[in-house]
Protein backbone atom coordinates (compact mmCIF):
# COMPACT_ATOMS: atom_id res chain seq x y z
CA UNK A 1 0.00 0.00 0.00
CA UNK A 2 0.33 1.95 0.95
CA UNK A 3 2.33 4.90 1.65
CA UNK A 4 0.93 6.51 -1.18
CA UNK A 5 -2.82 5.99 -0.17
CA UNK A 6 -1.93 7.17 3.09
CA UNK A 7 0.32 9.87 1.55
CA UNK A 8 -2.19 11.26 -0.87
CA UNK A 9 -5.20 11.33 2.08
CA UNK A 10 -4.65 14.67 2.73
CA UNK A 11 -3.84 15.91 -0.53
CA UNK A 12 -7.37 14.63 -1.73
CA UNK A 13 -9.18 15.85 1.48
CA UNK A 14 -7.76 19.31 0.07
CA UNK A 15 -8.48 19.22 -3.37
CA UNK A 16 -11.91 17.73 -2.73
CA UNK A 17 -12.85 20.30 -0.78
CA UNK A 18 -11.81 22.85 -3.50
CA UNK A 19 -15.15 22.59 -5.06
CA UNK A 20 -17.33 23.93 -2.74
CA UNK A 21 -17.11 27.56 -2.06
CA UNK A 22 -20.25 29.70 -2.23
CA UNK A 23 -20.96 33.06 -2.61
CA UNK A 24 -23.58 35.85 -1.05
CA UNK A 25 -25.30 38.10 -3.66
CA UNK A 26 -26.99 40.70 -1.84
CA UNK A 27 -28.13 42.92 -5.42
CA UNK A 28 -27.62 41.87 -8.79
CA UNK A 29 -26.07 45.22 -11.20
CA UNK A 30 -30.14 46.03 -12.20
CA UNK A 31 -30.87 46.23 -8.33
CA UNK A 32 -28.29 48.12 -7.38
CA UNK A 33 -28.60 50.98 -10.05
CA UNK A 34 -32.52 51.24 -9.13
CA UNK A 35 -31.48 51.86 -5.36
CA UNK A 36 -29.16 54.29 -6.55
CA UNK A 37 -30.86 56.28 -8.66
CA UNK A 38 -34.81 55.57 -8.42
CA UNK A 39 -35.81 58.21 -10.86
CA UNK A 40 -33.89 57.22 -13.83
CA UNK A 41 -35.02 56.27 -17.16
CA UNK A 42 -31.70 55.37 -18.70
CA UNK A 43 -28.70 53.48 -18.26
CA UNK A 44 -27.30 53.42 -21.15
CA UNK A 45 -23.86 50.51 -20.85
CA UNK A 46 -21.11 52.67 -21.61
CA UNK A 47 -18.20 50.57 -20.71
CA UNK A 48 -14.12 52.12 -20.94
CA UNK A 49 -11.31 49.73 -22.24
CA UNK A 50 -8.24 51.47 -20.73
CA UNK A 51 -5.31 51.68 -22.20
CA UNK A 52 -1.73 50.54 -20.38
CA UNK A 53 -1.26 54.77 -19.91
CA UNK A 54 -4.61 55.14 -18.31
CA UNK A 55 -4.01 52.31 -16.60
CA UNK A 56 -0.66 53.77 -15.32
CA UNK A 57 -1.95 57.44 -14.77
CA UNK A 58 -5.01 56.05 -12.38
CA UNK A 59 -2.87 54.08 -10.37
CA UNK A 60 -0.18 56.60 -10.26
CA UNK A 61 -2.78 59.21 -9.06
CA UNK A 62 -4.96 56.89 -6.36
CA UNK A 63 -2.01 54.80 -5.12
CA UNK A 64 -3.76 52.09 -5.81
CA UNK A 65 -3.09 49.41 -8.24
CA UNK A 66 -5.77 48.92 -11.65
CA UNK A 67 -6.63 45.20 -12.03
CA UNK A 68 -9.01 45.50 -14.66
CA UNK A 69 -8.16 46.86 -18.39
CA UNK A 70 -12.14 47.43 -18.60
CA UNK A 71 -14.22 49.50 -16.51
CA UNK A 72 -17.92 48.48 -16.70
CA UNK A 73 -20.17 51.88 -16.46
CA UNK A 74 -23.18 53.07 -17.16
CA UNK A 75 -24.27 56.73 -17.78
CA UNK A 76 -27.25 57.47 -16.48
CA UNK A 77 -30.64 59.89 -17.42
CA UNK A 78 -33.65 60.87 -16.06
CA UNK A 79 -35.29 61.88 -19.49
CA UNK A 80 -32.77 64.73 -20.91
CA UNK A 81 -31.30 65.36 -17.41
CA UNK A 82 -28.03 63.78 -16.62
CA UNK A 83 -28.00 62.39 -13.35
CA UNK A 84 -24.62 61.01 -13.40
CA UNK A 85 -22.55 57.74 -13.54
CA UNK A 86 -23.09 53.76 -12.12
CA UNK A 87 -19.73 51.84 -12.43
CA UNK A 88 -19.85 48.13 -11.46
CA UNK A 89 -16.28 47.35 -10.34
CA UNK A 90 -14.38 44.51 -8.12
CA UNK A 91 -12.02 44.96 -5.42
CA UNK A 92 -9.64 42.34 -3.75
CA UNK A 93 -11.22 40.50 -0.56
CA UNK A 94 -9.16 38.46 1.29
CA UNK A 95 -9.79 35.30 -0.50
CA UNK A 96 -11.70 36.47 -3.22
CA UNK A 97 -13.21 39.67 -5.37
CA UNK A 98 -16.00 41.51 -3.74
CA UNK A 99 -18.21 43.03 -6.48
CA UNK A 100 -19.55 46.26 -5.64
CA UNK A 101 -21.25 49.28 -7.16
CA UNK A 102 -20.19 53.31 -7.03
CA UNK A 103 -22.79 55.55 -8.01
CA UNK A 104 -21.50 59.60 -8.96
CA UNK A 105 -23.22 62.17 -9.25
CA UNK A 106 -22.99 64.60 -12.33
CA UNK A 107 -20.98 66.98 -10.54
CA UNK A 108 -18.57 63.88 -10.07
CA UNK A 109 -18.95 63.15 -6.43
CA UNK A 110 -19.81 59.70 -4.90
CA UNK A 111 -23.67 59.91 -4.18
CA UNK A 112 -24.24 56.41 -3.23
CA UNK A 113 -22.08 52.24 -2.59
CA UNK A 114 -23.40 49.21 -2.93
CA UNK A 115 -21.69 45.70 -2.32
CA UNK A 116 -23.21 43.44 -4.63
CA UNK A 117 -21.35 40.08 -3.83
CA UNK A 118 -19.60 39.08 -0.72
CA UNK A 119 -17.82 35.83 -0.67
CA UNK A 120 -15.82 36.04 2.57
CA UNK A 121 -15.17 34.72 5.68
CA UNK A 122 -15.43 38.40 8.03
CA UNK A 123 -15.56 41.26 6.79
CA UNK A 124 -19.75 41.59 6.08
CA UNK A 125 -20.08 44.95 7.90
CA UNK A 126 -18.64 47.01 5.43
CA UNK A 127 -22.45 46.61 3.97
CA UNK A 128 -23.82 49.03 7.08
CA UNK A 129 -25.43 51.93 5.65
CA UNK A 130 -23.64 54.36 7.82
CA UNK A 131 -19.90 53.06 7.05
CA UNK A 132 -20.63 53.96 3.45
CA UNK A 133 -22.27 57.11 4.05
CA UNK A 134 -18.94 58.23 4.84
CA UNK A 135 -18.25 58.39 1.31
CA UNK A 136 -21.18 60.09 0.22
CA UNK A 137 -20.21 63.30 -1.40
CA UNK A 138 -16.42 62.49 -1.95
CA UNK A 139 -14.93 64.00 -4.78
CA UNK A 140 -11.47 63.52 -6.25
CA UNK A 141 -8.89 64.52 -4.39
CA UNK A 142 -9.97 63.48 -0.91
CA UNK A 143 -7.91 61.62 1.25
CA UNK A 144 -9.94 58.46 1.49
CA UNK A 145 -7.84 56.92 4.08
CA UNK A 146 -8.27 55.09 6.63
CA UNK A 147 -8.26 56.26 10.23
CA UNK A 148 -8.12 59.84 8.87
CA UNK A 149 -11.43 60.21 7.08
CA UNK A 150 -12.74 56.88 6.72
CA UNK A 151 -13.95 55.19 9.88
CA UNK A 152 -12.80 51.67 10.05
CA UNK A 153 -14.79 48.81 10.92
CA UNK A 154 -12.79 47.17 13.84
CA UNK A 155 -12.81 43.11 12.65
CA UNK A 156 -13.74 43.63 9.32
CA UNK A 157 -10.42 45.95 8.11
CA UNK A 158 -9.24 44.91 4.87
CA UNK A 159 -12.82 44.96 3.46
CA UNK A 160 -12.79 48.79 4.76
CA UNK A 161 -9.29 48.91 3.31
CA UNK A 162 -9.67 47.77 -0.10
CA UNK A 163 -13.53 48.93 -0.66
CA UNK A 164 -11.95 52.47 0.44
CA UNK A 165 -8.80 51.97 -1.81
CA UNK A 166 -11.65 50.92 -4.93
CA UNK A 167 -13.10 54.26 -4.16
CA UNK A 168 -10.17 56.03 -4.39
CA UNK A 169 -9.25 54.43 -7.74
CA UNK A 170 -12.48 54.94 -9.62
CA UNK A 171 -12.91 58.78 -7.97
CA UNK A 172 -9.42 58.75 -10.36
CA UNK A 173 -11.03 57.17 -13.13
CA UNK A 174 -13.59 59.94 -13.42
CA UNK A 175 -11.22 62.69 -12.91
CA UNK A 176 -8.79 61.34 -15.76
CA UNK A 177 -10.64 59.17 -18.20
CA UNK A 178 -14.69 59.75 -17.55
CA UNK A 179 -15.40 63.71 -16.70
CA UNK A 180 -13.89 64.59 -19.81
CA UNK B 1 7.28 -0.12 5.81
CA UNK B 2 6.48 -3.09 8.03
CA UNK B 3 3.67 -1.28 9.38
CA UNK B 4 0.63 -3.12 8.14
CA UNK B 5 -2.11 -2.14 5.67
CA UNK B 6 -4.92 -1.97 8.50
CA UNK B 7 -3.44 0.00 10.56
CA UNK B 8 -2.24 2.48 8.09
CA UNK B 9 -5.62 2.10 6.68
CA UNK B 10 -7.26 2.35 10.30
CA UNK B 11 -4.61 5.48 10.85
CA UNK B 12 -5.76 7.40 7.58
CA UNK B 13 -9.61 6.81 8.02
CA UNK B 14 -9.39 8.51 11.69
CA UNK B 15 -7.65 11.33 10.15
CA UNK B 16 -10.13 11.73 7.43
CA UNK B 17 -12.97 11.43 9.67
CA UNK B 18 -11.21 14.09 12.11
CA UNK B 19 -11.04 16.30 9.24
CA UNK B 20 -14.21 15.90 7.75
CA UNK B 21 -16.68 15.87 10.95
CA UNK B 22 -14.90 18.97 12.24
CA UNK B 23 -15.65 21.23 9.42
CA UNK B 24 -15.26 24.89 11.64
CA UNK B 25 -12.12 27.21 11.27
CA UNK B 26 -9.37 29.60 13.67
CA UNK B 27 -7.94 32.63 13.05
CA UNK B 28 -6.86 31.31 9.41
CA UNK B 29 -3.58 30.03 9.14
CA UNK B 30 -1.44 30.06 5.55
CA UNK B 31 1.24 28.09 7.50
CA UNK B 32 1.98 24.92 9.00
CA UNK B 33 4.22 26.06 11.59
CA UNK B 34 4.21 29.81 11.06
CA UNK B 35 2.11 31.76 13.43
CA UNK B 36 0.93 35.79 12.14
CA UNK B 37 -0.38 38.66 13.72
CA UNK B 38 -3.88 38.27 12.32
CA UNK B 39 -7.08 37.21 15.64
CA UNK B 40 -10.79 36.91 15.33
CA UNK B 41 -13.19 38.82 15.43
CA UNK B 42 -14.92 39.83 18.49
CA UNK B 43 -17.55 37.08 18.44
CA UNK B 44 -16.45 34.88 16.67
CA UNK B 45 -15.29 31.26 16.83
CA UNK B 46 -13.66 28.63 15.03
CA UNK B 47 -12.48 24.96 15.19
CA UNK B 48 -9.07 23.32 14.36
CA UNK B 49 -8.05 19.95 13.50
CA UNK B 50 -4.16 20.08 13.05
CA UNK B 51 -2.63 16.30 11.63
CA UNK B 52 1.09 16.11 12.18
CA UNK B 53 2.88 12.96 10.58
CA UNK B 54 6.74 13.54 11.66
CA UNK B 55 8.88 10.85 10.19
CA UNK B 56 12.49 9.68 9.84
CA UNK B 57 15.40 8.88 12.19
CA UNK B 58 18.83 7.91 11.91
CA UNK B 59 17.58 4.37 11.49
CA UNK B 60 14.65 2.14 11.81
CA UNK B 61 11.06 3.12 11.01
CA UNK B 62 9.54 5.66 12.86
CA UNK B 63 6.33 7.38 12.56
CA UNK B 64 5.05 9.99 14.87
CA UNK B 65 1.21 11.48 14.38
CA UNK B 66 0.01 14.24 16.38
CA UNK B 67 -3.51 14.78 16.72
CA UNK B 68 -4.15 18.32 17.83
CA UNK B 69 -8.32 19.72 18.59
CA UNK B 70 -8.86 23.03 18.86
CA UNK B 71 -11.28 25.91 19.94
CA UNK B 72 -10.49 29.11 19.59
CA UNK B 73 -12.84 32.39 20.23
CA UNK B 74 -12.43 36.32 19.72
CA UNK B 75 -13.22 37.64 22.71
CA UNK B 76 -13.00 41.16 21.07
CA UNK B 77 -11.53 42.06 17.82
CA UNK B 78 -8.23 42.11 19.60
CA UNK B 79 -8.06 39.20 21.97
CA UNK B 80 -8.83 35.81 21.43
CA UNK B 81 -7.92 32.53 22.93
CA UNK B 82 -7.82 28.86 22.47
CA UNK B 83 -8.44 25.32 24.09
CA UNK B 84 -6.89 22.18 22.82
CA UNK B 85 -6.17 18.87 23.29
CA UNK B 86 -3.41 16.79 22.10
CA UNK B 87 -3.20 13.22 21.06
CA UNK B 88 -0.39 10.85 19.61
CA UNK B 89 0.08 7.95 17.49
CA UNK B 90 3.59 6.27 17.96
CA UNK B 91 5.01 3.46 15.25
CA UNK B 92 9.07 2.45 15.80
CA UNK B 93 10.93 -0.71 15.14
CA UNK B 94 14.26 -0.50 15.49
CA UNK B 95 15.01 3.04 16.46
CA UNK B 96 17.51 2.15 18.58
CA UNK B 97 20.88 3.48 17.65
CA UNK B 98 23.52 5.71 19.77
CA UNK B 99 21.96 8.53 19.51
CA UNK B 100 17.99 7.50 19.58
CA UNK B 101 17.08 4.66 22.02
CA UNK B 102 13.49 3.99 21.44
CA UNK B 103 11.94 1.06 22.46
CA UNK B 104 9.82 -0.67 19.60
CA UNK B 105 6.11 0.56 19.69
CA UNK B 106 2.94 0.87 18.40
CA UNK B 107 0.57 2.79 20.12
CA UNK B 108 -1.66 5.78 20.92
CA UNK B 109 -0.89 7.69 23.88
CA UNK B 110 -2.92 10.99 25.32
CA UNK B 111 -0.44 13.81 24.87
CA UNK B 112 -2.37 16.47 27.36
CA UNK B 113 -4.16 19.50 27.19
CA UNK B 114 -2.89 23.54 25.96
CA UNK B 115 -4.37 26.67 26.45
CA UNK B 116 -2.85 30.20 24.70
CA UNK B 117 -4.01 33.68 24.59
CA UNK B 118 -3.19 36.41 21.37
CA UNK B 119 -3.38 40.07 22.07
CA UNK B 120 -3.46 42.02 18.68
CA UNK B 121 -1.62 45.43 18.80
CA UNK B 122 -1.30 46.56 15.28
CA UNK B 123 -3.52 45.30 12.24
CA UNK B 124 -1.33 43.82 9.43
CA UNK B 125 -4.02 45.48 7.34
CA UNK B 126 -3.88 49.08 7.68
CA UNK B 127 -0.54 49.57 9.72
CA UNK B 128 2.97 49.53 8.53
CA UNK B 129 2.85 46.01 10.28
CA UNK B 130 0.94 43.86 12.18
CA UNK B 131 1.89 42.93 15.54
CA UNK B 132 0.67 40.51 17.85
CA UNK B 133 1.42 39.18 21.45
CA UNK B 134 0.81 35.08 22.27
CA UNK B 135 1.24 32.84 25.57
CA UNK B 136 0.88 29.47 25.37
CA UNK B 137 0.89 27.01 28.65
CA UNK B 138 -0.18 23.49 28.96
CA UNK B 139 0.30 20.56 30.76
CA UNK B 140 1.66 17.30 28.50
CA UNK B 141 1.56 14.13 30.50
CA UNK B 142 3.43 12.13 27.02
CA UNK B 143 6.13 13.21 25.39
CA UNK B 144 6.03 13.35 21.30
CA UNK B 145 9.01 11.75 20.83
CA UNK B 146 7.99 8.27 22.34
CA UNK B 147 4.39 8.78 24.24
CA UNK B 148 6.89 8.40 27.41
CA UNK B 149 5.21 9.69 30.84
CA UNK B 150 6.12 13.05 32.04
CA UNK B 151 4.75 15.88 33.71
CA UNK B 152 5.45 18.42 31.49
CA UNK B 153 3.91 22.13 32.46
CA UNK B 154 5.34 24.88 30.08
CA UNK B 155 4.57 28.69 28.97
CA UNK B 156 5.53 29.51 26.00
CA UNK B 157 5.37 34.03 25.13
CA UNK B 158 5.85 34.72 21.64
CA UNK B 159 5.83 37.81 19.67
CA UNK B 160 4.17 37.81 15.87
CA UNK B 161 4.36 40.03 12.85
CA UNK B 162 2.96 40.45 10.05
CA UNK B 163 3.32 42.35 7.05
CA UNK B 164 1.71 42.09 3.71
CA UNK B 165 2.32 43.48 0.37
CA UNK B 166 0.61 43.97 -2.94
CA UNK B 167 -3.06 44.57 -1.81
CA UNK B 168 -2.70 42.02 1.26
CA UNK B 169 -2.10 39.17 -1.48
CA UNK B 170 1.98 38.56 -0.70
CA UNK B 171 1.46 38.07 3.01
CA UNK B 172 5.46 37.53 5.12
CA UNK B 173 5.08 36.18 8.53
CA UNK B 174 7.93 36.07 11.36
CA UNK B 175 7.53 34.51 14.83
CA UNK B 176 10.01 34.42 17.85
CA UNK B 177 9.33 33.16 21.35
CA UNK B 178 10.58 31.06 24.17
CA UNK B 179 9.03 28.05 26.33
CA UNK B 180 10.03 27.36 29.50
CA UNK B 181 9.05 24.42 30.62
CA UNK B 182 8.87 21.90 34.01
CA UNK B 183 8.53 18.10 34.96
CA UNK B 184 10.21 16.67 31.23
CA UNK B 185 10.88 13.59 33.79
CA UNK B 186 11.23 10.91 33.27
CA UNK B 187 10.65 11.23 29.57
CA UNK B 188 13.79 13.77 29.66
CA UNK B 189 16.95 13.40 31.51
CA UNK B 190 16.49 16.74 32.66
CA UNK B 191 13.66 18.81 34.87
CA UNK B 192 14.09 21.89 33.55
CA UNK B 193 14.60 23.20 29.78
CA UNK B 194 13.92 26.16 28.07
CA UNK B 195 13.39 26.45 24.44
CA UNK B 196 14.10 29.27 22.04
CA UNK B 197 12.13 29.33 18.85
CA UNK B 198 10.45 31.23 15.77
CA UNK B 199 10.34 30.92 12.22
CA UNK B 200 9.38 32.65 9.23
CA UNK B 201 7.10 32.39 6.07
CA UNK B 202 5.79 33.62 2.71
CA UNK B 203 2.75 33.38 0.92
CA UNK B 204 0.99 34.45 -2.35
CA UNK B 205 -2.33 34.34 -3.33
CA UNK B 206 -2.15 32.72 -6.82
CA UNK B 207 -5.63 32.45 -7.36
CA UNK B 208 -8.45 33.17 -5.79
CA UNK B 209 -8.96 31.07 -2.59
CA UNK B 210 -5.15 29.39 -2.95
CA UNK B 211 -1.82 30.42 -1.80
CA UNK B 212 1.47 28.75 -2.02
CA UNK B 213 4.24 29.17 -0.05
CA UNK B 214 7.21 28.67 1.73
CA UNK B 215 8.26 28.37 5.05
CA UNK B 216 10.87 27.63 7.88
CA UNK B 217 10.84 27.05 11.26
CA UNK B 218 14.02 26.70 13.73
CA UNK B 219 14.24 25.50 17.39
CA UNK B 220 17.07 25.20 19.97
CA UNK B 221 16.65 23.55 23.87
CA UNK B 222 18.13 24.20 26.67
CA UNK B 223 18.19 22.24 30.18
CA UNK B 224 18.01 23.84 33.05
CA UNK B 225 17.07 27.05 32.25
CA UNK B 226 20.91 27.21 31.17
CA UNK B 227 22.31 28.66 28.47
CA UNK B 228 25.94 26.43 29.08
CA UNK B 229 23.59 23.64 28.62
CA UNK B 230 22.84 23.03 25.29
CA UNK B 231 21.00 20.22 23.88
CA UNK B 232 19.79 20.53 20.13
CA UNK B 233 18.68 23.33 17.72
CA UNK B 234 17.00 22.09 14.55
CA UNK B 235 15.81 24.05 11.42
CA UNK B 236 13.36 22.75 9.42
CA UNK B 237 11.29 23.84 5.86
CA UNK B 238 9.29 23.37 2.95
CA UNK B 239 6.32 24.03 0.99
CA UNK B 240 2.76 25.14 2.25
CA UNK B 241 -0.36 25.54 0.27
CA UNK B 242 -3.23 26.62 1.33
CA UNK B 243 -7.11 27.21 0.48
CA UNK B 244 -10.14 28.47 1.85
CA UNK B 245 -13.67 29.21 1.48
CA UNK B 246 -16.07 31.15 3.27
CA UNK B 247 -16.68 28.30 5.85
CA UNK B 248 -13.88 26.86 6.20
CA UNK B 249 -9.90 26.64 5.41
CA UNK B 250 -6.89 23.89 5.19
CA UNK B 251 -3.18 24.24 4.80
CA UNK B 252 -0.75 21.57 3.97
CA UNK B 253 2.88 22.23 4.61
CA UNK B 254 5.82 19.50 4.29
CA UNK B 255 8.81 20.28 6.26
CA UNK B 256 12.49 18.82 5.81
CA UNK B 257 15.18 18.99 8.15
CA UNK B 258 17.33 21.45 6.72
CA UNK B 259 19.99 21.29 9.38
CA UNK B 260 19.94 20.91 12.71
CA UNK B 261 22.58 19.54 15.72
CA UNK B 262 22.25 17.95 19.05
CA UNK B 263 24.89 16.93 22.19
CA UNK B 264 26.16 13.39 22.28
CA UNK B 265 24.89 13.10 17.82
CA UNK B 266 27.23 12.92 15.40
CA UNK B 267 27.95 16.45 13.78
CA UNK B 268 26.81 15.64 10.20
CA UNK B 269 23.94 18.52 10.34
CA UNK B 270 21.20 16.53 11.66
CA UNK B 271 19.65 16.11 14.72
CA UNK B 272 17.32 13.23 15.61
CA UNK B 273 17.02 12.49 19.31
CA UNK B 274 14.33 14.41 19.34
CA UNK B 275 13.62 15.27 15.63
CA UNK B 276 12.62 13.75 12.45
CA UNK B 277 13.93 14.05 9.30
CA UNK B 278 10.64 15.54 7.92
CA UNK B 279 7.56 16.50 9.17
CA UNK B 280 3.85 16.59 7.28
CA UNK B 281 0.79 19.04 8.83
CA UNK B 282 -2.45 19.08 7.55
CA UNK B 283 -4.59 21.52 9.29
CA UNK B 284 -8.42 22.26 8.85
CA UNK B 285 -10.28 24.90 10.52
CA UNK B 286 -14.08 25.54 10.54
CA UNK B 287 -15.91 29.04 11.44
CA UNK B 288 -19.31 28.97 13.33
Amino acid sequence: MNRTIFWSTPAAIVIAGSVSGYATTYLTVNQAQKLCFANATEFAPSDVALSPEQMRAIQKDSGVTVRFATQKVWRVRAGDRFLGWFLADQVLGKHEFITWALALNADGSVRQIEILDYRETYGYQIRDGQWRAQFYGKQHGAPLKLDVDIRNISGATLSCRHITDGVKRLLSFYDLVLKD
Amino acid sequence: MKCSKKRWLTMAATATIYLVALAVRADEQLFGFVRGAETLPQGQSELYQFVTLRTGKNEGTYYGVDFETEVEHGFTDRLQASLSLENHYFYNRGVNGPTDGLDDSDRYRFGGVEGSVKYSVLSPFKDPVGLAFRIEGGYLSNDEVDGLPQHDRYVAPEMDLQRNFFDDTLICEFWYGSEFAWGKQPAEQYPRELAIQGGAGISYRVAPNWFIGIESHVRSEWPMFDFDNFEHVVVYGGPSLHYTTKRWWTTLTWVNQVWGEGIDEPHNGQTFAEETRQAVRLKLGVNF
